[in-house]
């Protein structure tokens, strides 16, 4: 399919697809968004600045501070993937609204586990990389 | 990315907007903010494909779930009743792509952050109303996996109701995906495929959000793979910790029907013929075993023993004809999903049952007592606990 057949077809199905989804949510009873018109744009723009304004600032910065090796980098980002999705149930945990089989885990003690190993593998991976990168120097 | 800057042919409805003065470019517009190699269109066309796979899939089963959850009238007496665990496959999966995006996501974020800062901010009108589209596009996403992460631990700290927010963004996100996809689409050709030699960061980067997807993935995926449950560590769900070895969605004490009991319990099987059972009225009739998931849409899921009573026999001794389409009522106090309907392909199901026991013990008040609906190939909503009354339409 050449590409600009492609890039029309796109374009078109996407904005049916936006269009579908404004109207969903403007239409859609249980939002009620005539009595609610902000509540979704708020909390949307809301990640929007966390995120960009906050959370990547502060990657970035790690980057070129603290994470100036591939192992101490690649263990970051594992760390931080692992945090985004543990973090909620750490935080919740013991709220289960009468319900002891929502969160019943130990998710404080898995957090800091899984991220005492993460910080074990990065050292010996440091230790190991830069014990290579000596004996590549002395030949 | 500076080889999508070459000037783009300009079309002739698209009008220019003049640059800014240069006085207003501060801060992260100065250029060499970002200094990393890293932020380049090979590493987001590299993982913008891994993510557009996630999130299509993760699109995919939420509408398929949203389908079986309320189908259209002329989607209902359609809906196979088969394979057994089908939804128990498309949920999990749908919760393992959306897990899966979240640090897909942000690796492909934090890769274009530099052209959040791009000068002059806008070139033309149509270069500014793409920005815009990525900017509802990642608001959208970035809210969509927020609302479903969340929701796994039904933790609703938002003013809108999640099931009709989370449905609509998801179009919002996939709609602005496409478009995203058309406006840069000759930037990905060119990025298709891989120059050699590579560059050792991108290699080193790549590995890292791999194994960050392959972490997070192997920590929750537990609650919806059996051969995963002993790596379940961060999953707000596990398959065998509940009342007789089973997670609960709603209790009785939640539901209102704690005060539920057999001696004033009797099933009314509305029909032509109408039938009153009571629980022993129900245990003399014949019982069938059989091996179903409870499979819910916050993505948990866990098989059983169930044993009870064929719907489809009670619809017969009520005189339902063979494409009857029931209602099924709880006793519930209330919630969306007192009353659900069951289209004739689930009633006829051999497999659909009104069980009354589960792993050969009486049911649970958690799970139903005194008596359930479980079905095949059905979301755990729809199987209705502490059933009361089941009426053929």
């Amino acid at each position: 399919m050449p590409m600009r057949t492609a890039r029309t077809l796109l374009v078109l199905v996407g904005l049916a697809l936006t269009g579908c989804g404004l109207y969903g949510i403007a239409t859609d009873p249980y939002i009620d968004l005539t009595h609610h018109p902000l509540d979704i744009a708020r909390w949307a723009i809301g990640g929007l600045v966390l995120h960009d304004g906050l959370w990547l600032p502060l990657a970035c910065l790690a980057g070129v501070t603290i994470a100036r090796t591939t192992p101490v980098r690649t263990g970051l980002i594992v760390a931080a993937a692992v945090s985004a999705v543990a973090l909620p149930a750490v935080l919740r945990a013991g709220h289960h609204n009468g319900n002891p089989t929502i969160l019943p885990l130990p998710y404080l003690r898995n957090w800091l586990l899984v991220l005492a190993a993460i910080a074990v593998i990065t050292a010996a991976w440091s230790v190991v990389s830069h014990l290579r990168r000596g004996r590549r120097r002395r030949p | 990315m500076d080889d999508d800057t070459p000037a783009p042919r300009r079309k002739p409805y698209d009008l220019p907007l003049p640059t800014p003065p240069d006085a207003l470019r501060r801060g992260p517009l100065r250029e060499g903010t970002f200094t990393s190699a890293l932020h380049e269109p090979r590493t987001a066309v590299v993982i913008g494909r891994w993510l557009g796979a996630a999130l299509l899939t993760c699109f995919l089963t939420g509408l398929l779930s949203h389908l079986l959850q309320q189908p259209p009238g002329w989607l209902r007496d359609h809906l196979p009743s088969r394979p057994v665990n089908g939804y128990q496959v498309t949920q999990g999966l749908h919760v393992i792509s959306g897990i899966a995006a979240i640090p897909l996501l942000g690796a492909k974020l934090w890769t274009v952050y530099p052209r959040l800062f791009e000068w002059p901010p806008a070139r033309s009108v149509l270069h500014a109303l793409e920005r815009l589209s990525i900017a509802i596009l990642v608001g959208a996403m970035v809210l969509e996996v927020f609302t479903g992460l969340l929701n796994t631990l039904q933790w609703y700290p938002w003013p809108f109701p999640f099931r009709q927010t989370h449905f609509w963004l998801a179009w919002l996100a996939v709609g602005g995906l496409l478009l995203h996809i058309a406006a840069k689409a000759p930037l990905i050709a060119r990025h298709w495929r891989r120059v050699r030699p590579g560059l050792a960061q991108r290699r080193a980067f790549l590995t890292a959000v791999t194994a960050s997807v392959g972490v997070v993935t192997l920590t929750t995926a537990g609650q919806s793979v059996p051969w995963l449950r002993a790596l379940d560590l961060f999953a707000p769900r596990r398959p065998d910790v509940g009342p007789q070895g089973l997670p609960v969605n709603r209790t009785a004490v939640q539901a209102g029907t704690s005060t539920a009991s057999a001696e004033n319990w009797q099933l009314t099987v509305q029909g032509p013929h109408p039938i009153r059972l009571t629980l022993a009225d129900l245990a003399q009739l014949p019982q069938t075993t059989a091996e179903l998931p409870i499979a819910c849409v916050e993505g948990w899921s866990a098989s059983a023993h169930w044993t009870g009573v064929r719907v489809r026999d009670l619809l017969d001794l009520a005189g339902a004809p063979a494409d009857a389409h029931v209602q099924i009522t709880s006793l519930e106090k209330d919630g969306p999903y007192r009353v659900t309907d069951m289209p004739a392909g689930y009633a006829r199901d051999p497999l659909t049952l009104l069980a009354l026991r589960v792993n050969g013990q009486v049911l649970d008040p958690d799970h139903g007592y005194p008596a359930r609906i479980i079905a095949p190939n059905r979301p755990g909503v729809l199987q209705t606990k502490w059933v009361t009354r089941i009426e053929v339409l």
